[in-house]
């Protein structure tokens, strides 16, 4: 797939994302049942999506070149090529959040998106939002609000949260409860996430 | 000691690390060459593999090896003081228990081609039809022998004699469906092997239960095997026991010749780590007229594992918790082909559930206000074993949870209070929980010739945040400022600590760091006092106190020498350790207070409303512990509206392996959640005055909401979850 053909307006849904990636998602192969004893996915694609591309991805403002199948996700790019492991998979297939990043300023599930779909955009994750030892608004009323618990879900719900209040979803409480519900915390923070985004909203106003 | 450390809203210490992306959590741990690992999962749930072909997945790119039954070591199962409950390894044998189960792993260089492998492993079986379903199980359900917890058939009393004196007796049948722990970090294991010795990043509740289980599995000694948990990704009962994946990582990693890292796929953690088991509950309860229990008479009937009776819905409330002379408490057993079952954040939550409903039953028929009902029979004493509490302010938790949430005014009468669209219902119920009880913790404190102090123990923080109040015990008993104190946890080369579960952390590792902080202290106190050079030579031990990273003479604040003073003088460091010791069983409670709303029409329900005030001994830390209580409600507001795995009857196997299809509760689902505390410690707890208190807060807040569903609708749903299908069903 060329950078051309890629969607301009890149998937926050799964269905834009199946749609350009139909022909490496299906050799990428979800494991599926082995039993099917069927013959193994056709040579040719896997070679389609086995073949690896250079590509750069300008990740928190810096560019980064690497080598990437097709197949691989803008998440396993981040996380096992470029070492930004602040990014997390919790379900690999767009139910939990906690791998929403920033693209051009939209978020969207990394694991969703394919890391050659998104050569040439700016790429946000939760590495990028502190200047220096200062932490972004968000990531401080995390802190201060205690919207987080184990922490795995929290890279994913700073990064709804910025995305959140730059699209002016802060107007109430439930404003915020309703557009923050593609972010699952099973430690279940929700009032405290609330808190943080109602603050860090008011502070960044 | 310094005043004010503890008991302080303080914001957790790894914080910062959680929201900038630096905390590492097992998969992200940086292991030079790991290779990955993917399992491949057995497709029927009863019978055994005939025939496998692993060639094409062998000769796929990247595949280091393709491992089997066949070609798979020999591991000794652990034994199950390792918290390896299930009694097989999988990849053993060619014999199938459940779907789900283990019969290949892929390694690969990348990801990437270790899930195209996997795809290509052909496995053939001759299967039999599982036996998937309790209801239809029922007829075979049998009593297990004693287990861990003791009779699964206790007596205390004579029921029979109870239920005859009795003014009323209602009869009641619950059910609880199975249900997964979800943690949004999905299990991990990265194993790397250097020659003998195993080092393993793990993702679990325990990392001494992971190094034993191991040695045993593996025949390596315990110096061999290290196990790294510096964060876990939540847990929930889900990382508490060791399961087979870690096992077969290690081995695999051994055989490969290069590090592995596998992480379960969310759709296979739900036969990988054990479940909530489904329940089939009765309850018999009498009174007299005035609402005293005469007698109380629950049979728990759950589903266990073709290989082990493990049955973890206890009764416990049931034994403990009221005043009732005549209890007949009884765990039932019926085993299908399903995974072994395990603990899910607070156990006893299902059997919670049916004895809070129950008696939210009982005080309808006796016409009785259901607080006025629990108070009648409130219980100054362990009523299993007949001790008293260290201290017990539950009478107080229903008053002011009462008064809080505005409870006196409530009509009673169901269907009764509305608004503009639609029905509103009040409901309430007890939380209670034990908390420790179990091995306990050492722990190791250093204080440097700086005067600052690390203290390290072999525990974990789930996000519970042992890191921070562990941080402010040390500070706390040692007398020194919150930042001169650092706490370190998940490595087995610090002091041993039972498992991060059963409320046992704040008991165990509390109590641990109590100690070894304390005789720590009493030595920087003997240098003082023996120094002729220091202001406080000569003066007895005893009138010595600590603060803000100082000692001085009691009552005389002026008359001081600074910590870092006096280790300068010492010229070395001061260590001490720690060994575990068990702290006694503390017995956490608390009163819940819920509203619900619940559209007629579409049989939808809202809670809007919790109101819970608790009592867990002393609070270490007002931020950490509100947010475990909000946790716990959210928790029961899954668990009794919209939590449950479904089994496929015929194949056995779970259709809702996502989450998508398995729902948890969303941000949109849930209201405020105020939380009380009494905070008053209790004076038999070693970890000054505070008891465990993570499970409490979840239990209660089921039945709260169920009975408040019931007052809103004038129907009683006793099968979980309660679903709109199941209000439509019962309004029409």
């Amino acid at each position: 797939m060329s950078e051309e053909e890629t969607p301009t307006k890149v998937g926050s849904t799964r269905r834009t994302v199946l749609k350009a990636g139909a022909t490496t998602t299906l050799a990428a192969g979800t494991p599926l049942p082995a039993l099917l004893g069927e013959a193994p996915a056709s040579a040719a694609a896997a070679a389609t999506a086995t073949s690896p591309v250079e590509v750069s991805l300008t990740v928190n403002g810096v560019a980064r070149p690497c080598t990437v199948e097709p197949r691989v996700t803008l998440l396993d790019a981040l996380r096992e090529r470029l070492g930004l492991t602040g990014t997390k998979k919790g379900c690999d297939r767009g139910e939990c959040g906690a791998c929403t990043v920033l693209v051009d300023g939209r978020r969207i599930k990394s694991c969703l998106t394919l890391a050659v779909m998104q050569q040439g955009k700016e790429i946000t994750t939760v590495e990028g939002l502190a200047r220096g030892d200062r932490l972004h608004p968000v990531q401080a009323a995390f802190v201060r609000e205690d919207g987080l618990q184990c922490g795995f879900c929290t890279p994913g719900q700073i990064m709804s949260a910025v995305a959140l209040i730059g699209e002016g979803h802060t107007r109430s409480d439930d404003e915020i409860r309703e557009w923050m519900s593609g972010n699952l915390c099973r430690c279940s923070c929700y009032p405290n996430i609330v808190a943080a985004v109602r603050e860090a909203a008011k502070e960044m106003s | 000691m310094s005043a004010g450390v503890v008991g302080k809203a303080i914001a957790r210490v790894d914080g910062r690390a959680k929201v900038t992306g630096a905390a590492r959590y097992a998969a992200d741990a940086e292991v030079r060459g790991v290779a990955h690992g993917v399992l491949v999962m057995s497709t029927v749930a009863r019978g055994r593999i005939v025939a496998l072909d692993t060639r094409a997945a062998q000769a796929a790119p990247g595949v280091v090896d393709v491992y089997t039954h066949l070609t798979m070591p020999r591991l000794t199962v652990p034994a199950p003081t390792t918290g390896y409950f299930k009694r097989f390894v999988p990849m053993q044998d060619e014999n199938i228990q459940h779907a789900g189960q283990p019969v290949a792993i892929v390694v690969a260089r990348t990801l990437e081609e270790a899930q195209q492998a996997a795809v290509l492993v052909i496995v053939r079986y001759e299967s039999q039809t599982p036996q998937v379903v309790l209801a239809d199980g029922l007829g075979d359900a049998y009593v297990p022998a004693p287990g861990s917890d003791g009779t699964n058939d206790y007596v205390r009393g004579d029921t029979g004699a109870g239920l005859a004196a009795a003014g009323v007796i209602v009869d009641a049948t619950y059910t609880t469906p199975l249900q997964h722990h979800n943690p949004l970090e999905p299990s991990v294991t990265v194993a790397a092997w250097s020659g003998d010795r195993l080092t393993v990043h793990e993702s679990t509740q325990g990392i001494s239960n992971t190094q034993n289980a191991l040695m045993q599995a593996l025949g390596v000694p315990r110096e061999n095997v290290r196990v790294i948990t510096p964060f876990v990704g939540g847990g929930f009962g889900a990382k508490g026991p060791v399961w087979p994946h870690t096992l077969l990582t290690a081995a695999v990693a051994r055989l490969a010749g290069t590090p592995v890292k596998l992480v379960l796929t969310r759709a296979h953690t739900y036969t990988s780590h054990g479940h909530r088991a489904e329940t089939h509950q009765t309850l018999r309860i009498g009174a007299a007229r005035d609402g005293r229990l005469t007698a109380i008479e629950h049979v728990v009937t759950q589903p266990v594992s073709r290989s082990d009776e493990l049955v973890f819905n206890s009764s416990e409330p049931t034994r403990m918790l009221y005043a009732c002379p005549h209890v007949r408490s009884t765990q039932r057993a019926v085993r299908l082909d399903l995974p072994t079952a395990s603990f899910v954040r607070s156990p006893e939550a299902a059997t919670s559930h049916a004895l809070e409903s129950t008696l939210d039953e009982l005080s309808h028929a006796l016409q009785l206000d259901p607080v006025e009902l629990r108070l009648r029979n409130w219980s100054a004493v362990n009523q299993e074993t007949g001790a008293p509490h260290g201290s017990n302010f539950l009478r107080e938790c229903y008053e002011r949870g009462a008064a809080e949430f505005g409870w006196a005014r409530r009509d009673p009468r169901p269907g009764s209070m509305r608004d503009r669209d639609g029905l509103i219902g009040w409901g309430m119920a007890t939380a209670a929980h034990t908390a420790g009880g179990r091995p306990g913790a050492g722990a190791a404190v250093t204080i440097s010739v700086e005067g600052t102090a690390l203290i390290r123990s072999g525990t974990q923080d789930l996000g519970t945040g042992t890191y921070t109040v562990m941080q402010q015990i040390g500070a706390q008993v040692l007398g020194l400022p919150l930042h001169a104190v650092r706490f370190d946890l998940g490595d087995t080369n610090f002091p041993p600590a039972f498992a991060s579960a059963a409320s046992a952390t704040v008991p165990g590792v509390g109590s641990g760091v109590v100690r070894a902080a304390t005789t720590a202290r009493g030595r920087v106190v003997a240098l003082a006092v023996a120094d002729p050079r220091s202001p406080l030579y000569g003066v007895e031990p005893a009138r010595i106190s600590t603060a803000d990273g100082y000692l001085h003479v009691t009552g005389q604040p002026s008359r001081r020498v600074s910590y870092r003073s006096v280790l300068r003088r010492h010229g070395q460091p001061i260590e001490v350790t720690s060994d575990p010791a068990p702290a006694a069983l503390g017995y956490s409670t608390g009163a819940v207070f819920v509203e619900v709303h619940v559209d007629p029409a579409i049989g939808r329900i809202r809670v809007r409303r919790v109101v819970g005030v608790f009592d867990p001994g002393r609070v270490l830390n007002r931020q950490t512990a509100r947010s475990q209580a909000i946790g716990g409600a959210i928790w029961a507001i899954g668990f009794t509206l919209m939590e449950h795995t479904l089994i496929d009857p015929h194949l056995g196997r779970v259709v809702t392996p996502n989450l998508s299809g398995y729902l948890v509760p969303v941000n949109a689902d849930v209201p405020d959640i105020e939380v009380g505390f009494i905070d008053r410690p209790d004076p038999s707890s070693p970890a000054l005055g505070a008891r465990g208190f993570g499970e409490t807060p979840m239990t209660g807040v089921t039945a709260a909401i169920g009975n408040a569903v019931h007052h809103a609708i004038g129907k009683r749903i006793r099968d979980l979850p309660i679903t709109q299908d199941k209000v439509i069903a019962a309004l029409s």
